[in-house]
């Protein structure tokens, strides 16, 4: 059995409060002194303790791998914010024995507007991924690891040897999440899964005193990846998993030092990186005909578009898409691409009750989910209005 | 806080001031509200008012008033604790001679508990609880410092700190007013509850041409209620949105003033000042409105943004009011900042899904918990009080 170690890298351009009264005052949509804040925060408790120790465990285990995503906008904010996080990034690429993923340059919903804005996203991440730590990657992972046949096609189309998913019953059909598949439209592409219980184990349940199996040891875990049947486990979760989501209190951190040493005591664990885990022939083809993703108990874009706030803001952003293409401006382009990324959709998610509510508010940037769409739709009107304006189309209001 | 139902009905002395249809202000509602919530449990009540009625009856509340038996209710005017009063300060003498006869108030039977509302009666609550050893419970609704904005009356406030350190609980209608009652009147944490207010759902439901484009604000207007904020946003957004009208319905001792203001701001052809209303004209014009606003500058709760809420407008209100404390499908906005509640109200009139979902989560909000949840909540209370006493309040 291989552990596929996947760690997402992500910070998205929050928005500042742009006020109704704001249109047309030339301010600036996003708040960069919060943002990069935000970003020296989260590199202190997570990112650089985080990555040494994965330096530390690929320098002292040579059969140790682990694989990475990093958004174009989150290499913007660490360039301004904390740039040797991106240094220590580069140092794990050096060992020859982390794997970069590409992805969408703005972590966007890039996949649900039309063409060709999701091929230029990916194509500029590309270009980053080329010019910040010299990687070529091969394997591709849609924002929230969104996933469907139809993506399967685009990551064809482009060349990639493999996507992720997430590994769920329902697409499954009976097949076992721990091997590699194959995309049925798209038989070049391999796919790897998630486990998403076991991931959640670290990712969700990890510092939970309510858990019957807190607290949760390296050893403990590393004894029921072995215990899995399969060849390949995928553990996918957010970098920030490491000192943010759980505190470094929590012994988070030990945490990940320890699970190398752990792993290499059971005996039949090893580790793979995506790019070595995509070697070799599917167990069988896995035919998808919506859009999954790892989010929230129904694994759809609910979290992102479930309701009539996000769905309205989405239609609204696709629309002035549009204009914008049309005015040709590449700063305008750029505002609106950081208004695509997922982000801005997931903090007008609404729901009263359920499981997903706290995780949701936990990840939100604002007080309300309407304070979040009204906001949102602010900066677009602004957006729209530059646009309408390069375009020499008079405005009414 | 516990709702746990009496092992048996409680016999409740509430120490009141108005009471329907006689009403000017949120207080005769509260209690008539409560009131018939505590009933319906099966408890009973002897409601004493200084005025002489009339009273919407409830079963299982009896009146008690002074000049009764002699004097029938909605008979005689001034009432009888009136005549220690002049015309022009009435107020304090019209309060001693209340309490004078609440504190030796004969024949009401076994009472658990004395329950007293605000400063009007707190005198005479205290001496009554004494004399039939049971607890005092009191409810602030606001304070003096409040409704004062800073320059308080000291005998107000003298009857009010009487109330508090003489009650075994106290009850705040918000967390931010207890909070309050800690800071201010040194109450001690361990005997200061809150319990919300709230409301019925709207009879008229059915929304009054939608394409009217009305914002609205229904309260006293009294300095403490911001209403300069709400006119000071509208002035922002006059030129842009030339079909709004902006109401404010209420009376108060801000009238002329605010109307002064609104003509000074050049917005007089948008702003509309209606005067007083009645239940069912506000019933109306909630139906009739694309926004509410209360940007009060203090505020305990706020049942106003309530209402508005239950009718399913959505509802911008000020950080500070209490009613903040439970709508998160409210916007919340500094008091003093005309700017943001002028792109609020923009937003709201602009975004025709933002209006709705918040209109839905607004009605939600304002009825999930209503008086019968509070009446249970007050009991709770009382039950608290009763079995501390003994070990001192």
């Amino acid at each position: 059995m291989k552990i596929v170690l996947y760690l997402h890298m992500h910070q998205p351009w929050r928005l500042a409060r742009f006020r109704y009264l704001d249109l047309g005052s030339g301010r600036s949509y996003f708040d960069n002194d919060r943002n990069l804040g935000i970003f020296r925060g989260i590199a202190d408790r997570c990112y650089r303790p985080a990555l040494d120790r994965l330096l530390q465990s690929l320098e002292t285990h040579p059969e140790f791998r682990v694989s990475l995503s990093v958004t174009g906008t989150f290499v913007e904010q660490a360039k301004l914010a904390a740039p040797d996080v991106l240094d220590r990034i580069r140092a794990l690429v050096r060992t020859g024995r982390t794997s970069l993923l590409a992805e969408t340059y703005y972590h966007s919903l890039a996949f649900l507007v039309p063409p060709p804005e999701l091929a230029e996203e990916v194509a500029m991440h590309r270009s980053m991924l080329q010019t910040e730590f010299g990687a070529q990657p091969k394997v591709l992972r849609m924002t929230e690891l969104a996933y469907s046949d139809d993506l399967a096609r685009f990551a064809e189309s482009q060349r990639f040897s493999g996507m992720l998913a997430e590994g769920w019953e329902g697409m499954l059909r009976g097949n076992p999440p721990t091997y590699r598949y194959c995309a049925a439209p798209a038989p070049t592409v391999m796919l790897l899964l998630r486990h998403y219980p076991l991931s959640d184990d670290v990712g969700f349940r990890f510092s939970s005193k309510a858990w019957n199996e807190y607290p949760l040891t390296a050893d403990k875990y590393a004894r029921w990846l072995a215990s899995t049947p399969g060849e390949l486990v995928g553990l996918f979760m957010d970098f920030e998993t490491f000192g943010e989501h759980h505190s470094a209190q929590t012994g988070i951190l030990q945490f990940l030092s320890a699970l190398p040493d752990a792993v290499h005591n059971e005996p039949g664990l090893g580790w793979a990186s995506v790019e070595e885990a995509i070697q070799g022939p599917p167990r069988d083809t896995l035919s998808v005909p919506y859009t999954m993703s790892w989010a929230d108990q129904n694994r759809d874009l609910g979290a992102w578009l479930g309701n009539d706030l996000q769905r309205s803001a989405f239609e609204a952003v696709k629309k002035v898409g549009l204009v914008v293409r049309r005015s040709g401006d590449p700063a305008i382009l750029t505002d609106w691409r950081k208004l695509l990324t997922s982000d801005h959709f997931y903090y007008m998610y609404v729901s009263g009750h359920g499981a997903d509510q706290g995780v949701h508010q936990y990840f939100s940037s604002y007080d309300s989910p309407y304070d979040a769409y009204a906001n949102y739709m602010n900066a677009l009107s602004d957006l729209r209005r530059r646009a309408l304006d390069k375009l020499g189309v008079p405005i009414l209001k | 806080m516990r709702t746990v139902s009496a092992p048996r009905p409680l016999h409740i002395v509430m120490v009141g001031w108005e009471w329907p249809p006689g009403h000017t202000g949120g207080l005769g509602v509260h209690s008539f509200e409560i009131s018939k919530e505590l009933t319906r449990l099966g408890h009973r009540i002897t409601f004493l008012t200084p005025f002489t009625g009339p009273f919407t009856p409830v079963d299982g509340v009896t009146f008690r008033f002074p000049g009764e038996p002699t004097v029938t209710p909605g008979k005689q005017y001034p009432p009888a604790y009136w005549s220690g009063g002049t015309a022009d300060s009435p107020f304090s003498d019209a309060a001693d001679g209340y309490n004078a006869w609440v504190g030796l108030l004969e024949g009401v039977g076994k009472v658990d508990v004395v329950h007293v509302h605000d400063w009007f009666g707190t005198f005479g609550g205290k001496a009554l609880a004494e004399r039939l050893q049971v607890p005092l419970v009191m409810t602030v609704h606001s304070t003096e410092y409040d409704r004062s904005l800073g320059h308080p009356w000291d005998h107000i406030l003298s009857r009010e700190q009487a109330g508090i350190d003489g009650a075994t609980r106290v009850i705040a209608v918000s967390r931010h007013l207890r909070q309050q009652l800690i800071d201010r009147y040194h109450a001690d944490p361990h005997r200061v509850r809150v319990i919300y207010n709230a409301v019925r759902p709207s009879q008229r439901l059915e929304r009054i041409d939608p394409t009217k484009r009305v914002v609205l604000y229904v309260g006293r207007l009294a300095a403490m209620k911001g209403v300069d904020t709400y006119l000071r946003a509208a002035a922002r957004l006059v030129p842009t949105f030339p079909d709004v009208l902006f109401v404010i319905a209420g009376e108060g001792p801000e009238y002329s003033r605010l109307i002064h203001l609104a003509a000074s701001l050049g917005i007089g052809d948008q702003a509309m000042f209606l005067g007083k209303v009645s239940d069912e004209e506000r019933e109306v014009l909630l139906a009739g409105s694309s926004v509410f606003v209360l940007p009060s500058v203090v505020e305990p709760f706020g049942i106003a943004a309530l209402e508005a809420m239950a009718a399913g407008v959505p509802t911008i209100v000020s950080k500070t009011s209490g009613v903040a404390e439970i709508s998160s499908g409210a916007f919340q906005v500094d008091f003093w900042d005309a700017e943001e509640f002028a792109s609020r109200i923009a937003e709201l009139l602009e975004y025709p899904t933002l209006r709705a979902a918040m209109g839905e989560q607004g009605r939600w909000e304002a009825l999930r918990e209503g008086w019968p949840e509070r009446a249970r909540e007050t009991v709770g209370v009382y039950l608290e009080a009763m079995e501390s006493r003994g070990r001192g309040p």
